[in-house]
């Protein structure tokens, strides 16, 4: 276009202003690109699979205070009451709550041994309902039958020989083919075997910042202990009806404990992600405010400059300057004034991005964000003066002759 | 005059109300996001024992893996293991030590009207009440003895003995704690440090526990630890086992009066571990450490990335907004070049123009301020609906909190406001009289 | 009363020096009525710029009523302007965001009167021009020749030893030029002398004294002209 020498020559005579336009938009962008960034990321977090069937399952606290109770008579009688109940699919007493953040660890090996490498896994202690309590899915192998159950008791350090694990697990164990873990031993807490006797695609641990969440491990215990989870699916849709339902039975068949904390697998996934989702929402509020505030900068201070310049401008119209090319001189203005804005703007997303992985380990940024970004002011840019320039565009060739 | 600026500036506000409403909001959505990020690090950050904060230390050592250093070797064990923190507890080397755990609790009211109820609970030592200054409504802490003698002795706090007792004094009272009689010695006042820097391990802004019992009861099986218990090498069976074995679950801490005290207690305590290598213990190099309470909170890293990303990205939103009221108020005062050039040719120096113009950015900072507090005031709740307990107890502005909002939008608003004064007086009067 | 010697101003654009002044010599003596003619590009309004210290000159000497002007600094220039020197514009020059009061006030703020003083001053002068009902009005509510009698009566709110006008009526029509140049002979009469830039012939006539500049100087001796009868 023939306009841009003139158009730059006219911006360099008002650099300041053009300059803080730019700024602007190069400070707009490293954020806006960060944000969403980091809004992507916490995303792709929360829409990871638990491996439950979420929607229709619940759990609660059992916790007994009584003296001279007989802990393993009245789980049972707890358990086939629960299991009774129409409407229930099947429920299980369990030590931890997937994404809840409490739970147990314990680390994995390929050989016995004090000083070998091992591998860091979930423990979920179930019986032989938990394939179908939990709803995840068996790849290879066999679920636990009903022999392989074992008493647990507060402080035991044994466990029993058999364990079902997740595919990532034995993907972790053996790298090359995950199916080759089946029917492997391994050992836990350094030297006592284990053997896998199934694999299930997904069951997440229970904290979901850990790096191995998706590493976890069914074994077949049933604990004798005074607090732990009942944990219960329903059919589909009945979940709600029968949480107050269950806990009002549970709680009046003996009242030598307290039932507690009914919870549903979908709040406790709402809290897991609690942060997550708090820290995306302002994020966003962040990235929409500032754009907003740029756009209606670029808009303030297009129609001063404009204001100021009617006298030029109706000249402009009068020796012959068409309604457009009017237009289009503001248009290609801040098309340029948006390019130097961007381009600061490429090197302070990047350099706002090395410093958060440098201090916070986020990841390296991606170059499609970058450029959206860039689009995005860009657009941005162009919409806010577009009011202005239509303005500019209206002012009468008259105005050229009028003295004041 | 400043009556006469102070008038002049509203005139000039209303006149262009669109364009001042558009800078008093940037300003104000500026301020108020870094106000609201700033206030939740502060409280963060906040020293939660300030008068004692130096003389509190929190013990660590390095009883782990030989093989596979804690926390990849940068520091020792958060926790200290039954064991260690019971023998210290005896060696009695420090002004005031105090050796803890979470617990939980059944308590069963003897009002049968009343439900069982879980509470929270600290398994802590005599010491705990005097070294964090916990105020006392009723009664006291319970005695040195009564930790030796393992006493069944319990402090409630305000509102557990408001649901039990009905907020009447209740020392001397009995009450059913899992199954045993514990006598009450005292109840505390609200007490709420932030953070609540004693036990971290546990979330640093958790509220505090609804009771408090002597430590040893846990290893006599009458209080259940919760927690975090952390464990690098094969536990026998049973509980016994469990106690002598390597897990990590106690904390502990130190009163110590002066330097030399700290020195001392930090040469006992590599004497100790010394002696325990004897018993093929501490494998790993010697690394014990004493923690000053805001020590304690830095190496946990209580202020959360979330909170520090936040901040950074409110202060360059806030710059965005200043740029973005700089180029506005420039163009305004540019535009208002021909009554500049007036005003001087009718007597107005330089310095008088400035002190005119930089009342009017002032103003508008001012109100962007106001502004600001507002939306500060409404993001902190904001933030405290998202977030939850993870933030609970930090959403409040205080007046340090006020006076910095209303300070930092004024001068950043006069900061911004200079260049385009500047700019507006350097004005030639003599080509703005002229008519075109 | 006002004596330039001299007065050389030059202006430096790029490579060209243009001397807009070139030694520069006038007295103007106490309640005189000066009219300034001369071509476009003459000088005149630079010389009124110097004369009204709103512009710095070369070199050359310059008093103003006894004081030396070179030895003043900017906030000494914007003392003297505010205490003796009134300005009238051709284009009326009021502020549009306040009105007319408020307008009046503004030199008086720099003065520093009080607030009994400024109001005294400011309904004596608009009653002087014939426009005190309207003083809650603003600019653009008043017709060209009303805005320029509140610009004059802006200028004697201070009450000034000199006036300076640069076409006072350039902008008006005949009428009103006539209403405007009849208040400033009665304001002549009444002691203030009165420098007014014009290139109306017939309107600098009716002035005591009529110069012309030509090329940066006065070009020829004084044209003393008798006042036209009224």
């Amino acid at each position: 276009m023939i306009e841009i020498g003139l158009i730059v020559r006219a911006l360099l005579r008002n650099k300041i202003g053009a300059l803080l336009i730019a700024l602007q938009i190069a400070l707009t962008m490293t954020i806006m690109v960060n944000a969403i960034f980091m809004i992507q990321d916490r995303q792709s977090q929360m829409q990871r699979e638990s491996g439950l069937d979420e929607a229709n399952t619940f759990y609660l606290t059992n916790t007994v205070f009584g003296k001279d109770y007989n802990l393993q008579a009245e789980m049972q009688t707890d358990l086939n009451s629960i299991r009774k109940t129409p409407g229930v699919i099947d429920a299980l007493q369990i030590n931890a709550i997937p994404l809840s953040g409490g739970g147990w660890s314990m680390s994995l090996q390929h050989e016995p041994g004090d000083d070998k490498d091992t591998i860091g896994s979930a423990v979920y202690m179930v019986d032989d309902h938990a394939i179908n309590t939990l709803g995840v899915e068996l790849l290879a192998g066999t679920n636990f039958s009903a022999e392989d159950i074992e008493w647990r008791v507060d402080g035991q350090s044994t466990w029993p020989s058999k364990t079902i694990i997740t595919k990532a697990f034995a993907e972790q164990l053996y790298p090359d083919n995950w199916e080759t873990a089946l029917g492997k031993t391994i050992y836990i807490s350094q030297n006592q075997p284990m053997q896998v006797i199934g694999i299930i695609k997904t069951l997440q641990a229970p904290w979901n910042g850990w790096g191995g969440v998706e590493r976890s491990m069914l074994v077949p215990f049933q604990m004798e202990t005074q607090s732990s989870y009942y944990f219960i699916r329903t059919e589909s849709g009945r979940r709600d009806e029968l949480m107050p339902i269950i806990e009002k039975t549970l709680a009046e068949s003996n009242k030598e404990r307290i039932i507690r904390r009914v919870t549903t697998l979908e709040e406790t996934r709402k809290r897991s992600y609690r942060r997550h989702n708090a820290t995306n929402k302002i994020l966003t509020t962040v990235v929409i405010t500032l754009t907003l505030i740029t756009g209606f900068g670029i808009v303030g201070l297009a129609i001063f400059s404009i204001n100021r310049r009617t006298k030029q401008i109706g000249t402009r119209r009068a020796i012959g300057a068409t309604k457009w090319q009017v237009m289009r001189y503001f248009l290609v203005e801040n098309f340029l004034i948006s390019c130097v804005g961007v381009i600061i703007g490429i090197a302070g997303a990047i350099a706002l991005n090395m410093w958060l992985v440098k201090t916070f380990n986020l990841t390296p940024i991606g170059f499609e964000l970058i450029a959206f970004g860039a689009v995005a002011l860009f657009i941005v840019g162009q919409l806010a003066v577009l009011y202005p320039a239509k303005k500019a565009a209206l002012i009468p060739p008259a105005t050229a002759t009028r003295t004041v | 005059m400043f009556n006469y600026y102070l008038r002049l500036a509203r005139i000039s506000i209303l006149k262009h109300w669109g364009l001042s409403l558009l800078m008093i909001l940037a300003i104000g959505l500026g301020i108020g996001a870094t106000m609201t990020t700033v206030t939740v690090n502060y409280l963060m950050s906040a020293n939660p024992i300030p008068h004692k904060s130096e003389q509190l230390y929190y013990v660590q050592l390095d009883s782990w893996d030989v093989n596979d250093p804690f926390d990849e070797g940068q520091n020792p064990p958060d926790q200290l293991t039954y064991t260690d923190s019971t023998n210290l507890m005896k060696a009695k080397k420090a002004f005031r030590q105090n050796v803890q755990a979470q617990a939980y609790a059944v308590i069963e009211p003897n009002d049968p009207e009343i439900l069982p109820m879980i509470v929270n609970a600290r398994a802590n030592s005599a010491d705990f009440f005097a070294m964090f200054d916990v105020p006392f409504i009723y009664g006291n802490a319970w005695s040195n003895q009564a930790d030796d003698n393992k006493e069944l002795v319990v402090v409630l706090n305000k509102e557990t003995n408001e649901k039990i007792f009905g907020g009447k004094n209740s020392v001397g009272e009995s009450i059913r704690i899992d199954g045993n009689v514990f006598q009450v010695v005292g109840v505390i006042d609200h007490w709420q440090p932030k953070p609540r820097f004693y036990d971290i391990s546990t979330g640093a802004f958790n509220e505090t526990e609804d009771i408090f019992v002597p430590f040893n009861l846990i290893a006599e099986e009458k209080m259940r630890m919760s927690g975090n218990t952390n464990c690098w090498k094969p536990t026998g069976d049973g509980f016994e086992a469990f106690l002598a074995s390597e897990c990590i679950w106690t904390q502990f801490w130190v009163e110590l009066k002066t330097e030399q005290d700290k020195d001392d207690y930090l040469n006992f305590l590599n004497a100790y571990v010394e002696e325990q290598k004897q018993y093929g213990r501490f494998l790993r190099p010697m690394d014990n450490r004493l923690s000053t309470v805001t020590q304690w909170l830095e190496v946990q890293e209580v202020v959360a990335d979330d909170a520090r990303i936040m901040m950074t990205m409110s202060f360059m939103f806030l710059i965005v907004c200043l740029l973005n009221t700089v180029g506005l108020l420039l163009a305004k005062f540019l535009g208002k070049a021909p009554e500049i050039g007036l005003r001087q040719a009718l007597g107005a120096s330089k310095s008088t123009l400035f002190f005119q113009y930089i009342i009017e950015a002032g103003c508008i900072g001012f109100a962007g301020g106001l502004l600001g507090l507002f939306f500060a005031f409404w993001g902190l709740i904001g933030i405290e609906t998202l977030y939850g307990d993870y933030m609970q107890n930090l959403a409040t502005l205080d007046l340090n909190m006020m006076a910095l909002a209303i300070a930092i939008s004024f001068f950043a608003t006069i900061i911004a406001g200079i260049y385009p004064t500047w700019r507006a007086c350097k004005v030639q009067p003599s080509h703005q009289l002229k008519s075109q | 009363m006002l004596v330039m010697k001299n007065i050389n101003k030059t202006f430096q654009t790029g490579n060209i020096q243009t001397h807009a002044l070139n030694n520069f010599n006038l007295t103007v003596n106490e309640g005189d009525f000066v009219s300034v003619t001369g071509p476009s590009g003459s000088g005149k309004t630079t010389f009124l710029n110097i004369a009204g210290l709103l512009e710095t000159y070369t070199n050359g000497e310059f008093t103003l009523d006894g004081k030396d002007v070179g030895q003043l600094n900017d906030n000494g220039r914007s003392r003297m302007r505010n205490e003796k020197i009134g300005f009238v514009f051709q284009g009326f020059n009021l502020i549009p965001d306040l009105n007319l009061f408020d307008n009046v006030d503004v030199p008086l703020r720099y003065r520093g009167f009080d607030a009994k003083e400024r109001r005294r001053r400011i309904e004596e002068n608009l009653e002087r021009v014939g426009l005190a009902s309207r003083m809650k009005h603003l600019p653009s509510q008043l017709s060209g020749g009303q805005q320029q009698r509140v610009a004059i009566a802006r200028a004697l709110a201070t009450e000034p030893r000199f006036l300076l006008a640069d076409e006072p009526t350039g902008n008006l029509d005949s009428q009103m030029a006539q209403g405007v140049m009849t208040l400033l002979e009665e304001i002549n009469q009444q002691g203030t002398t009165i420098i007014m830039v014009t290139h109306d012939l017939e309107l600098a006539m009716r002035a005591i004294r009529t110069i012309q500049v030509r090329d940066g100087r006065v070009s020829e001796l004084d044209v003393v002209a008798e006042k036209a009868s009224a």
